[in-house]
Parts: C-alpha cells; structure tokens; sequence
C-alpha cells in the first residue's frame, strides 16, 4: 500500500496504491490523518490504482467524511473500479461521497 | 601380563633346552673319549710292539752272538789272541757292540795274576786289545760276573757310563764260559751302546707330543726323548721286553688324545650357545611383538570407545523420540538406523513447519569416519535450507550446491526429500539418486521418482520436483540400499519383492518397522552387516483431510497474517477459475470474517490460531473458521443502517455486514470451546 499526499491551496490530494486491507488500513490510517485538519478545504482521494479495500479502509473514508461534514469541507473519491464502486454501494457509501470519474 | 607370561616360558625353554644340549654333548663327549682312548692305547701298543720287537731282535741276537763267543771259548783253552781275533770278527757284524772282553776266574791264568781280563774296544772303527783286569778293577764283585758265573745264564747289566772305552752309556750282557769238559773259567760278555736304542725310542711317537722311554730292570734310564713337554695329565702305556727285563713305556698327554675331540666339542658348544642366543632373541622378539600387539589393541580400543562416543553424537542429531508428535492424531513416524560400522554414512530428519512435514533420508557413499561426517553435514544443510524453503526440488538444489563447492574427497550422497501439506496430504518431493519409497496405500507400489543425481557430484545440477496425495491412512515407507542390499550368508540380495513382502497390510509404522526388521534379521541370519541400514515410516493420518479440492489454512490471530488469505483466496479462485470480482468479494468476506475473530475473539495479547477451511464444490465455495477464543457470534449483531447520513454513521459493524452481503449464507455455532462461522457462497 502507497500513499501519496499532494496539497495544492485548499485542495489535498491523496493516492492510494495498491490493497487497502486490514493492516494495511492501520498504515493507512495513521498517514492519512493529517487530512482530517485539511477537512474544510476538498480532500480528493484518487483510487485509480487502488485494488481492493476492506471495511477498515472505508472506515478510514468515514473518518474523512466525517470530518469534513463537521468543517464544512467536500471528500470526492475520484476514479473508482467497478470492484470497489460494487462495495461502496453494498454499504452505502455511494450516497455518502461524491464520486468522480 | 601376558610379556611376563612369554618370557617366563621362554626362559623355561632356554633352559631345558640349554640342559638338553649340554647332556647330549657330554654323553657324547664320554663316548668319544672313551673311543679315543681305544685309539690311543692301540695306536701306542701297535708302535711299542714293533720297536719291542726290534729291540728284542737286537738284543737276542746280540744274546745269541754272545753266547756264540762263549761256546766257542770252550775249546780254545788258553788261546787268548785267537779268541779276540774271532771276538773281532763278530764285534764286526755287530756295530753296536763296542767291547768285547772275556773275564777269567782266579788263577786260570796264573800267570796273569788274580785278575785277567783281555778287552777288545773299537773306538771310531780301530780295534784295541788290552787288559783291564786290575786291583782297581776287581770284576769278580761285578752283577755282570757274578750272576753269569753263578747262575750260569746270560746277564743283561744295569747301564752305566763306559768311562774306559767308547765314553757313553753301555749294557753289558754276560754269559758264562766253560770249558769242553764243563769247567767254568770266565765269563764272556760284550758291551752294547745304548745310542741305537736312542734312535729307536725317539721314533716312537704315536701323537706329535708324545715319547716313549725304555728303563732297565730297575728303573735306570736307557733311552729317552731328549727333552720332554712338562705336562701333567698324561697316558702311560707300558710293555715289557722280556729277553733283557727293560719295560718300555709310551708317554700321551691327554691334550694330544682329546685335542680334536674337545675343538669339535668347544665348536658345538659355541654352536649351542649361538642357538640359545638365537632363541633368546626370538624370544624377546615374540615378546616385544607380543608388547606391540597389545598396544594396538589398547589403542584399538579407545578408538572403539570414541567411535562408541562419535555415534552417541551422530544418533543425538536425529530425531530418535518415537512417536515424535505424541498430541497430533494426523501422524504417525517412526524410524530405524542401523550402522554396519560403529558411526555410519545414513542420515533421516523429519520436522513439522506451518503443518507442514519436511523429511528426508539419505546414505553417504562409504562408511565409517568419513562418511558420518558427510553425513553430518547433509543432515544440518537439510535443516538450515529447508527452514525457508517450502520446495524440495529448490531444497535439493541448494544442498548440491553447497555439498558440491566443498565436496573434494568426491563422497556423493543419495538422497530422498519431501515435504508433506498436513492439511492435505498433497505430497511434494525431490529425489537425489535415491531409491525409491514404498507409497502404501490400498496397494503398495514403489513411489514413481525421476532419478536426478546424487548430492555432490557436480554443482548446476537440475533436480525434478514431482508430487503426489495422500489420502487417510497412507503411509510412505523410505528406505536405504542396506535394506535391500543386505545379504545372508551364501551373498543373495534382500531384494525389493522381500521388501514389498514385509509390508503387508496398514498396522502403523512401529509395527511395519518391526515386522520389516524382522524379516531382515531372518533373511540375514548369522552374516555379518554390509552396510548400513535406514529406514523411515510415515504413516498419514488426517482424519479432517480436506477433500481433493478443498483447501486449508492456519494463521496465528495477528493482524499481520491477513494478507495471506488473499493467497489462499487467489489460489482456489485459479483452480475454480472464479471471476476477478467474485474472488475479491470472496476476500473480502473472509478477511472481515477472519478479522472479526482476530479483533474479537482472543482477549488482547494472547496468541491463538484460526483455522479456514475453504469446502469446495461444484457449485458452492464455504469457508469454516474455527478459533478456540471467548464466545464471539458475529452474526448477533444489528445489520447496520447503510441509509444514515455520513454523521450519524458509526464508524464499525461494516464488517459482518459486508459478510452477510457477499455471502450466500451465514452461520455461527460454539462447539467445543470454539467459535465456528460457516459461510457459503453459491457458485
């Protein structure tokens, strides 16, 4: 799993590569939390390269998610396999992001 | 002790021997003395003999020519001058006679006087007459007159020193002289120079430094040696003349006698003492070697116990303990090494890694010392390469190379290795020049195996992995060639029929080895060992086997361990060839599944296992995970609300609802102290 962080003005783009698993999602999580404090900017999170994602993985999406709703800011999750799109509408995270292509 | 022994014995001998020789050569020794004592007195008889007779000669004709003269006296009457002129006349056929004298009684010549005596001496060859009868020279008190005059027989005198005429030792012989009528008138007698006897006694000489002398009637000497060695143990042989009552004698010293008898005596006892010499240094010889020898077999000894003690560290390397895994039903081992020599060239190993069951058994080429060292180093190679490798082709490969780098006294090892899923029974194995196991199931049939090469021969190598399965209750027999190769007594082969014989039936592998063993001891009997003997049973006893197609995995209850369910995922969906979506949902699942137990299940730093096994069928893929945690039913929970809006989400409980999602059905149960989730997707 590799992420890469990139910030430009108020909107932080971050690349996920490779298989968001369990512990990769511990990882994950620690490297993406300076996003949180980018929350009321855009946080884009690129998932163009981004394989396989558990439900620790979109735990960490919440979190961004939810920090944005409480200041104000947007989380688009852009260009999503159809893999990943089919479980973020199993559990209902299609409603919950802005998905881009 | 045992030098001791021999040189007691030895000097025993020597000494019997020493007595033997030493009586044998004195019994001889008496028997040539008294031979040589014979030859001494005949040879000095048979010489006195002839010079006796000689002298006798002599003197009886010296007797005879005497007593001639007188009878021819008789009839002259006073006819002096013609007597002396016949006394010339014999005087001169007698040359030792040197006077010749006739001694009148008292006044038969008046004329003459008391005394005449008429001597005729020859000094030098001249004849003298003239008359000696004298005051001074009263012949009538004279032996040689008076016993001829009184006993009327001739007289031979004592010898004495004839100062008047020839100036040398003389005899007299007298006789008496009577006339025709019978008067007696005188006494004729003539006197003999002893030179002659002189020469005749110096001849006699039977031994270089013997003599002989000749002494009168009363002991005066008549002829001798001139000179005579002064010896103290001599012979005497003694015989007497009896016309004139001399004895003569013969004179040996005993030196002369046993002169030849003691030098062959002194060689055969340098002889005997050069060969008891000899025997006393055979002796000191067998007794040193006997020293030697039993140094030898002191030090074979020790060598006995280190190899005694080198063995106890080759056997300590394998794993001796039977059964080794007393608390696993799923298998059952048991192994047997025997070494014809003390430390031996054949080598097994077994250990358990990941549920996995390395094992190998192999035979150095050789025996004794070398061969147990290569063995060593096969049997840590073994271990060090295979605790990371899971391939027995790349675990076979990596050893020859090693072996085949440091291999310079060209030693090569034969060499079975393989390695065993547990979960199972699928079997994969690489065979180095070994021969090939017995795979007892239903039958028994020799394991099909790719030769190869034997390890150490030549780096490079490539080795053939090949594989099998195993199902309950099979069992893999490995063996070394001293099985096969052992041979009785008139050098027949136990030979692989015999082998497959013994292995009648499924009785476990204790039973197997010991009927195995058996049957050897039998077909071998008395002849001794050839080669060393190995053997390794594995009997395969997973009653839980995952069906052919199933699959099974173990992972410690560590977050860590996750990705390798998508190992586990990535492998049955390539053999069920599932579609790419479909095996990460299937992911997906187990992964929330199995996290659920890992975050749940155990309390916080305690280690515990979670067992997936993957049921696969034609038209349903199953997981069961097992975990011996607290009771956990994940399946308890509330579904999660998916239609909530972002803040009023909570964060977890995605889990076991993405489960229930992907999953076709879901269910728990506690059984046994275990949590067990079944979940099946149809296919």
């Amino acid at each position: 799993m590799e992420i890469l962080i990139n910030t430009q003005d108020s909107e932080t783009t971050a690349k996920l590569i490779g298989r968001l698993d369990t512990p990769a999602s511990l990882e994950a999580a620690a490297t993406l939390e300076p996003l949180q404090e980018k929350a009321d900017g855009t946080i884009i999170l690129d998932c163009k390269e981004l394989t396989y994602i558990s439900s620790s993985g979109l735990r960490i999406f919440l979190t961004l998610r939810k920090a944005a709703a409480a200041k104000g800011g947007k989380v688009i999750v852009r260009s999503i396999c159809p893999d990943i799109r089919n479980v973020f509408m199993m559990t209902g995270f299609l409603n919950l992001f802005q998905i881009e292509d | 002790m045992a030098k001791n022994l021999i040189k007691r014995q030895g000097l025993i001998l020597v000494l019997v021997a020493a007595v033997l020789l030493e009586v044998t050569s004195l019994v001889q020794f008496l028997f040539v003395r008294k031979g040589l004592l014979q030859e001494a007195e005949g040879r000095a008889k048979s010489e006195m003999t002839v010079t006796r007779l000689k002298i006798e000669n002599t003197s009886l004709t010296v007797e005879k020519d005497t007593k001639g003269m007188a009878w021819a006296y008789s009839d002259r009457d006073k006819d002096v001058a013609g007597f002396m002129d016949l006394v010339r006349v014999m005087m001169d056929n007698n040359p030792i006679i040197v006077n010749g004298f006739i001694a009148f009684r008292e006044g038969f010549f008046p004329s003459e006087g008391k005394w005449y005596e008429p001597v005729l001496s020859r000094i030098d060859g001249q004849y003298n007459l003239h008359n000696v009868g004298a005051a001074d020279h009263d012949y009538f008190n004279t032996d040689w007159y008076k016993v001829a005059a009184e006993t009327g027989e001739g007289y031979w005198s004592e010898p004495y020193f004839d100062k008047d005429g020839v100036k040398s030792m003389v005899v007299t012989y007298s006789v008496p002289v009577h006339s025709s009528n019978g008067e007696f008138i005188g006494v004729f007698g003539v006197d003999v120079e002893l030179s002659w006897l002189q020469k005749m006694i110096i001849d006699v000489q039977p031994y270089k430094n013997a003599y002989s002398t000749l002494v009168s009637r009363e002991g005066q000497m008549l002829a001798c040696p001139a000179e005579t060695l002064a010896v103290s143990d001599v012979l005497r042989y003694v015989t007497p003349i009896e016309s004139t009552g001399w004895q003569m004698s013969v004179v040996i010293p005993e030196d002369e006698i046993f002169a030849n008898a003691r030098k062959v005596s002194m060689f055969v006892l340098l002889l005997q003492i050069a060969g008891l010499i000899l025997l006393i240094l055979i002796i000191q010889r067998l007794a040193r070697q006997q020293k030697k020898m039993e140094a030898i077999s002191i030090s074979r000894e020790k060598i006995e116990e280190e190899l005694k003690i080198a063995r106890g560290i080759q056997m300590s390397m394998l794993p001796k303990i039977f059964p080794p895994y007393p608390d696993r039903k799923d298998i059952d081992i048991y192994a047997s090494i025997v070494p014809a020599k003390e430390v031996g060239g054949d080598l097994y190993d077994f250990y358990l890694r990941d549920n996995k069951l390395f094992f190998c058994i192999g035979d150095v080429s050789g025996k004794g010392v070398p061969a147990s060292l290569v063995m060593a180093v096969t049997r840590s190679l073994f271990r060090t390469v295979s605790a990371h490798e899971n391939s027995p082709a790349r675990i076979v490969t990596a050893m020859n190379e090693s072996m085949s780098d440091m291999n310079e006294s060209s030693m090569f090892v034969t060499f079975f290795c393989g390695v065993l899923d547990m979960d199972s029974g699928h079997l994969r194995y690489c065979n180095a020049g070994h021969n090939a196991p017995v795979l007892l199931n239903s039958s028994k049939n020799l394991l099909p195996v790719i030769p190869n090469i034997p390890l150490g021969i030549m780096s490079g190598m490539v080795f053939t992995e090949q594989e099998a399965d195993l199902r309950y209750d099979d069992a893999i027999f490995l063996y070394t060639d001293g099985l096969t190769e052992a041979e009785n007594a008139v050098h027949e082969l136990f030979g692989e029929k015999r082998m497959l014989d013994a292995l009648t039936g499924l009785k476990g592998s204790r039973k197997h080895m010991e009927e195995m063993q058996k049957a050897v001891a039998t077909f071998v009997g008395d002849a001794p060992q050839s080669d060393d003997l190995t053997m390794l049973i594995i009997h395969y006893l997973n009653e839980r086997q995952s069906l052919e197609t199933d699959r099974h995995l173990l992972i410690h209850n560590d977050i860590q361990q996750i990705p390798q369910l998508a190992e586990f995922i990535e492998t049955i969906a390539a053999e069920k060839k599932l579609d790419h979506s479909l095996s990460l949902s299937l992911n997906l699942a187990l992964e929330e599944a199995v996290t659920n137990v890992i975050m749940y299940a155990y309390p916080e730093g305690t280690d515990g296992l979670v067992d997936i096994e993957a049921v696969i069928r034609e038209k349903s893929l199953s997981f069961v995970i097992t975990d011996s945690g607290c009771h956990f039913d994940p399946t308890a929970k509330p579904d999660a609300d998916i239609t909530l809006g972002a803040e009023d989400r909570p964060v977890g409980g995605l889990g076991i609802y993405l489960v229930k999602n992907i999953m076709d059905t879901v269910s728990y149960e506690r059984k046994d102290g275990k949590n067990i989730l079944s979940m099946t997707k149809n296919l």
